[in-house]
């Protein structure tokens, strides 16, 4: 059984025939011409904080759903791809989760030194996720980007009444750093969840110069797997007879 | 005219997904939650067997242990060489050398096969997406 699958040179709910003739065919293949851009620009962003906080649950839509258990549990979420507009702009976003790397040295330094944006989760019913906030900067302050903005997150905004962390208490973490935003969140009840994503983007674009973001776009050689610890080798010094 | 949303054997007749310069005609996206996955006329059909583990098993599909992983060879794919071109998409964790994509927002999967050996090919297969 050899199941071929023949594609008719025809436009669907078309007659066939004469398919210049037709005006809207016509339409079609001029827009061809022009191949869509796929997107405006590519940003990559980077999801940290201790365990349990929900980092993995702010990348979701619907959490309460059941979820394909083998690729949940068993293999994991690497990174998504997601696409946001803004100011009329496509802009894809590339977001790394770091759930099950939580120890503070194990996220690798090429995770923070990609990420034009980084998003520092606790959760406001564990004090001592928001103990560490301290821990997650030290990584960020030694590895990220200068320019990489920074959005502080108080999650599980759904659990008000095991609050333990004031939303001051995370307003002024967040103030004393330069640059950094906070809000409050419930990716349970996908409160505030895409505003997250959203006004982090529209802080880099902000930042970014038109001409700069399309040279970074031109340039930007955005790998799967995080690059590399090691700098490219050097081409081999050329052996000279003397 | 015959319907042929309703055709019996809708794998041998492609032409109302696929355009005549063999881009998908129309969106792709997920078949749960309807998450878009491609616009239309971002990817290529292409036929490549592929092995996916099944959507519904629940089991670790990257288990050693049961070696006879539950799944299907699948043959028609939308076919893209950049993960840029996505609008919405996962990528699991390395399962050998193969990543396997999965809806963005819902995370049902395996929808389609990305291997590590060759950066520039992403495969969804057309039986695991809806077309809209």
């Amino acid at each position: 059984m050899d199941p071929r699958y023949d594609i008719p040179r025809r436009a669907a709910g078309g007659g066939g025939g004469s398919a210049n003739s037709s005006p809207a065919l016509g339409a079609q293949s001029r827009r061809r011409k022009m191949p869509p851009r796929p997107a405006d620009f590519k940003l990559q962003i980077i999801i940290i904080g201790s365990r349990g906080v929900g980092k993995t649950s702010l990348m979701e839509r619907y959490t309460d759903d059941t979820f394909c258990e083998a690729c949940k549990s068993t293999v994991g979420v690497d990174f998504k791809i997601k696409t946001v507009e803004l100011r009329g702009k496509k802009i894809r976003l590339q977001i790394w989760d770091t759930a099950g790397q939580e120890r503070f040295n194990s996220i690798t330094s090429a995770y923070y030194r990609s990420a034009k944006g980084i998003v520092l989760v606790y959760d406001i019913t564990k004090q001592e996720t928001f103990d560490d906030l301290p821990k997650w900067m030290k990584m960020i302050d030694k590895y990220a980007s200068e320019e990489a903005e920074l959005l502080l997150v108080g999650n599980k905004l759904d659990c008000e009444s095991d609050r333990i962390i004031s939303k001051q208490q995370g307003e002024r973490f967040a103030s004393r750093i330069s640059g950094m935003r906070f809000c409050e969140a419930s990716a349970k009840d996908n409160f505030n969840v895409d505003e997250i994503f959203l006004k982090l983007v529209d802080d880099i674009l902000s930042k970014m110069p038109l001409e700069v973001t399309n040279k970074e776009l031109s340039n930007s050689v955005l790998s799967l797997q995080p690059e590399p610890e090691v700098p490219p080798e050097l081409p081999p010094p050329r052996m000279r007879c003397c | 005219m015959d319907n042929k949303e309703q055709s019996k054997d809708s794998s041998t007749d492609r032409s109302d997904l696929v355009s005549e310069d063999g881009k998908n005609s129309k969106s792709v996206v997920c078949q749960r939650c309807g998450s878009k996955v491609l616009c239309p006329g971002m990817a290529v059909f292409a036929e490549k067997e592929l092995f996916l583990p099944s959507m519904r098993k629940k089991s670790g599909l990257g288990s050693t242990t049961d070696s006879s992983v539950d799944g299907d060879t699948l043959t028609a794919h939308w076919f893209v060489d950049d993960m840029y071109t996505f609008e919405n998409v996962g990528f699991t964790n390395d399962v050998g050398r193969i990543k396997y994509l999965i809806c963005a927002d819902c995370e049902i999967g395996p929808i389609g096969w990305h291997c590590l050996d060759d950066k520039k090919s992403f495969y969804v297969a057309v039986e695991r997406v809806n077309h809209a």
